[in-house]
Order: C-alpha cells, then structure tokens, then sequence
C-alpha cells in the first residue's frame, strides 16, 4: 500500500515569546517508521504532542485515516472529532502514564471497552494475547506500581496496540528508564516494526533509530533540518547542525 | 445503672434514638457538604473569576466564623428567607424549618467549605499524566470523569474527608441549641430531670466516642480499598 494513512502539514505552536514549532509538514505511508531525533528543545516532542491535539498547534492541518483537523485563524477544533482522530493514534508516553487506580489487563481494556465500545470479553481476550505479546502475561492483574519501569513501558505499549491505531506514536519511549531496562523496550519497539507498523518515534536512541526506521528527521529549532533514509541522516549528513548533533550523541 | 435501662424507667432507648437522630443529622450534612464541596471545588479550578472569587468568599466566610453563629443565623433567619421565597411563589401562609432541616443546613455548608479544600487539593493532586493519557485515547469528558479522575480524586481526598465527618458528627452536638433531640441534647434532658448530670453526660461522651472511633474504622478501610495500586509509604 502506498496510500499516506497520515500527514500533518505547515504545523505552527508557540508557546508565549516562543516559537516551538515553525511550520512542520510530514507525511507517513502505511508501514513507515519515522524517528524525530533533534537536541532538547528542538521542538520534537512538541511535535508529537500537537499531532494527537495534546497541545493544540496555532496553525496547520493534520490528516489521520479521513479525518482532517484545520487549526488557525482561531478555528476551534471540534472535541468528537478530535476524540476520532485520537483512537487512531497509539501514544505511548515518556513516563508511561498507566492508570494507577487499574491493574496492567485493566489498564489495556480500559480504552477499547469504555471508548471505543467494544465487547468487554473480546478486549480481554486480546488484551491477553498483547500482553503476552510484550512478555508480561503474568503481572496481568497487578497494579503498575509493583512493575519495573521497562514493564511499564511495555503495558502502556499493549494499551496502546490495544485500540487497534493506524498509526503509533512513541514519545522518548526509553528515557524515563534505567540503561539496563532500555533493551526490552527496545525489543518490543523493534519487533513492530518488523510487523510494518506505521510508528513516528522521539527518541535519543540513534543506533536503534537507524537500525529500526525507514525514514530520520532531524529537527533544528521548530524546523525540518534533515529528513531521508536513516543511513544519509545518521552517517551522511548534510546539515551541519546535524552533523554536530549526531557526532555529540552516537 | 438503671438509669441507662430500656422501657419506661429508663433512658437507654432515648438515648439510642438521640445516637439515631445524631446520625442522621451528620450523614445528610456530610453529604450536603460533599455536594456543596464539589460545587465549591469546581468553581474553584474553573478559572472562571466571578466563580472563582463566590468560592473563595464561601470558603473564607464559612470557615471564618463560628458554627454555632451559622446555626443561628440560619435557625433564627431561614424561617423568614423561605416565608419571602414561598410568598414569590404566591403561598402566604406559615412555613418555617424545622430543627432537623436547619441543623442539615447549617452544618453541611460550613463543612462544605472544608470539603471544598479537601477536594480541591486531591484534584490538584492527580497527576497531569494520568488525564493526558485518558485524553491520548480519545476519551470523552465524561468518560474521563467516571473513569479517571473521580476514582483517582477520592483516592486523595478520602483521608481529608475522613476529617471532615468526624468534624461533622462533633458539630451536631452545636444542634442541640435549636431542640432538635440527638444526643447532646436527650443528655441535657436526662441530666435535668434526674439531678445525675455527671452520668448522662459521662454517657453522651461515650456514644460520641463509638460513633468517631467506628466512622474511624471504615474510613481507614475505605483509604485501603482507594489505595489499592499504590505503595504505602
């Protein structure tokens, strides 16, 4: 399939005297993996958070599987469909964000029962499957703060296969972690991957985005600076910013 | 100890009612005061400023000034505000609030102002994370409420409410003033008419102390039931 299942265009945020983001366009087919790599403050995490609406970008247009959101010219975003678009994008935080009143197979169902309205047993059953999936089958029914942070991580990743996205969205997945819990994030990452789940991933992790995307893009202030295959962008690159940036962090 | 018997000679099924009566009172106070504490609570976060600024005055007021003033204003004035508000309805006759209705009244929104804070801070307290990601998933406003915040607030706000009740029980003995028969009241009866003050009131002190140690006892249980999934520290 070569049909774009998302894209966002000429994306504007500001945030006060600041402008975080200053016209960023993307576009992603089915099967892409996109890593945003870029230094603090580049605006990448921005990015991510204004293509589900968490941050409400001052102008642009984003496009997920037929829905279009237009923002600008104080155009308010209408809630049902913002809701719409947001079942459609698996996001899987820095910080986990498990819901800490539910246990791990409570936390995954939560959304595919009382959101998308599907049948409580058949979100179980895949609930299951996930879980084993991501290799905590068994910590199921415990609360998420008797997980380690690497098992955290991959419940909030089941929950988000759980609603069935179009696209996954992974804000510095690892970050939050210790060094020796990375790896197993990585390798749940990694094995969507290579299922050709369409995946946009923050990260600090430059030899696993090579490894993992089909596409890098480097941000530079609340800009575009690079974008290509990962060996042009984390080898080869042409900015010197990102030249800069890539030799301070591989 | 006759003096405490059942039936006609003595007063252990007054005094039993008055607990009743005691109860009742704090139980429909308390929860007027959870409802006055989530309005007051909402408004408070609205960042509405007119809002904003009627909360923190009913905070400030209620919280500012004797109880046992808010009972009196409301037992001595309220007959005369509902009489204004019925006759705008066209009914010209005598109403007043009785007893019960004021004490309820009096007592749930001062402890409504207590609650107001109890609330406010346990909904300050939720992590900015746990409404994003229910946000992330796409759930409705409601849904959100239901599912996310109301469990994860109560959570937080159970151990200030717990105060908040036990507050609410030793308050009603203010109620007494108005004749409304609970239990500080039935031990002023009972002290009058039998000169035996020391006994009676020996009494109430004990009734009091069941209800606040019991009420202590099933908030504690209601706290672990609310913490499940989080680390006691």
């Amino acid at each position: 399939m070569t049909d774009t299942t998302f894209e966002v265009r000429d994306i504007h945020k500001r945030f006060g005297a600041l402008e975080v983001l200053k016209g960023i366009s993307l576009k992603a087919r089915d099967g892409d993996v996109i890593s945003i790599i870029g230094a603090s403050g580049s605006g990448k995490s921005t990015l991510l958070r204004c293509i589900n609406m968490l941050e409400v970008p001052d102008r642009g247009e984003i496009r997920v599987a037929g829905e279009v959101i237009r923002l600008g010219d104080g155009a308010k975003p209408d809630r049902r469909q913002v809701d719409r678009m947001r079942t459609r994008l698996g996001m899987v935080f820095q910080s986990f964000n498990l819901w800490t009143h539910l246990t791990i197979l409570e936390n995954v169902i939560e959304a595919p029962v009382h959101v998308q309205k599907r049948p409580r047993q058949e979100c179980v059953d895949e609930a299951v499957k996930l879980l084993e999936k991501v290799g905590i089958a068994d910590k199921r029914d415990h609360y998420p703060v008797h997980l380690s942070g690497g098992q955290q991580q991959r419940a909030a990743i089941a929950r988000a296969l759980a609603m069935r996205p179009q696209v996954l969205l992974f804000d510095e997945p690892t970050s939050a972690l210790d060094p020796e819990l990375v790896g197993e994030v990585l390798r749940v990452i990694r094995q969507l991957a290579q299922e050709g789940r369409t995946m946009l991933i923050v990260t600090h992790e430059l030899r696993f985005a090579r490894e993992v995307s089909t596409r890098t893009i480097f941000l530079h202030e609340g800009r575009v600076e690079e974008d290509g295959p990962p060996d042009q962008v984390l080898v080869t690159p042409k900015s010197e910013r990102c030249g800069q940036f890539i030799a301070a962090h591989y | 100890m006759g003096l405490l018997s059942w039936g006609d000679k003595g007063w252990g099924d007054e005094l039993a009612l008055a607990t009743l009566m005691t109860l009742a009172v704090a139980s429909c106070a308390f929860l007027l005061g959870l409802v006055f504490g989530s309005l007051g609570a909402t408004a408070k976060l609205s960042r509405i400023r007119p809002l904003v600024l009627l909360a923190d005055a009913y905070t400030t007021v209620l919280r500012g000034i004797p109880e046992l003033l808010v009972i009196y204003l409301l037992f001595f004035g309220g007959g005369g505000a509902l009489r204004f508000v019925v006759k705008m309805f066209g009914y010209d006759g005598y109403v007043e609030l009785n007893a019960f209705t004021t004490g309820v009244i009096a007592i749930g929104i001062v402890n409504g102002a207590y609650s107001t804070e109890a609330i406010r801070g346990a909904v300050l307290a939720v992590p900015k994370g746990q409404i994003e990601a229910a946000k992330a998933y796409g759930m409705p406003p409601w849904t959100m409420f239901r599912r996310i915040l109301a469990p994860q607030v109560l959570r937080y706000a159970l151990p200030s409410l717990g105060n908040v009740w036990q507050l609410c029980l030793k308050e009603t003995a203010l109620i007494s003033v108005t004749g409304l028969v609970e239990i500080m009241r039935q031990s002023t009866i009972g002290a009058g008419s039998t000169k035996q003050p020391f006994t009676f009131y020996a009494c109430a002190a004990v009734l009091y102390l069941v209800l606040t140690s019991l009420s202590s006892l099933g908030f504690a249980r209601a706290e672990r039931w609310a913490d499940r999934g989080v680390r006691r520290s």
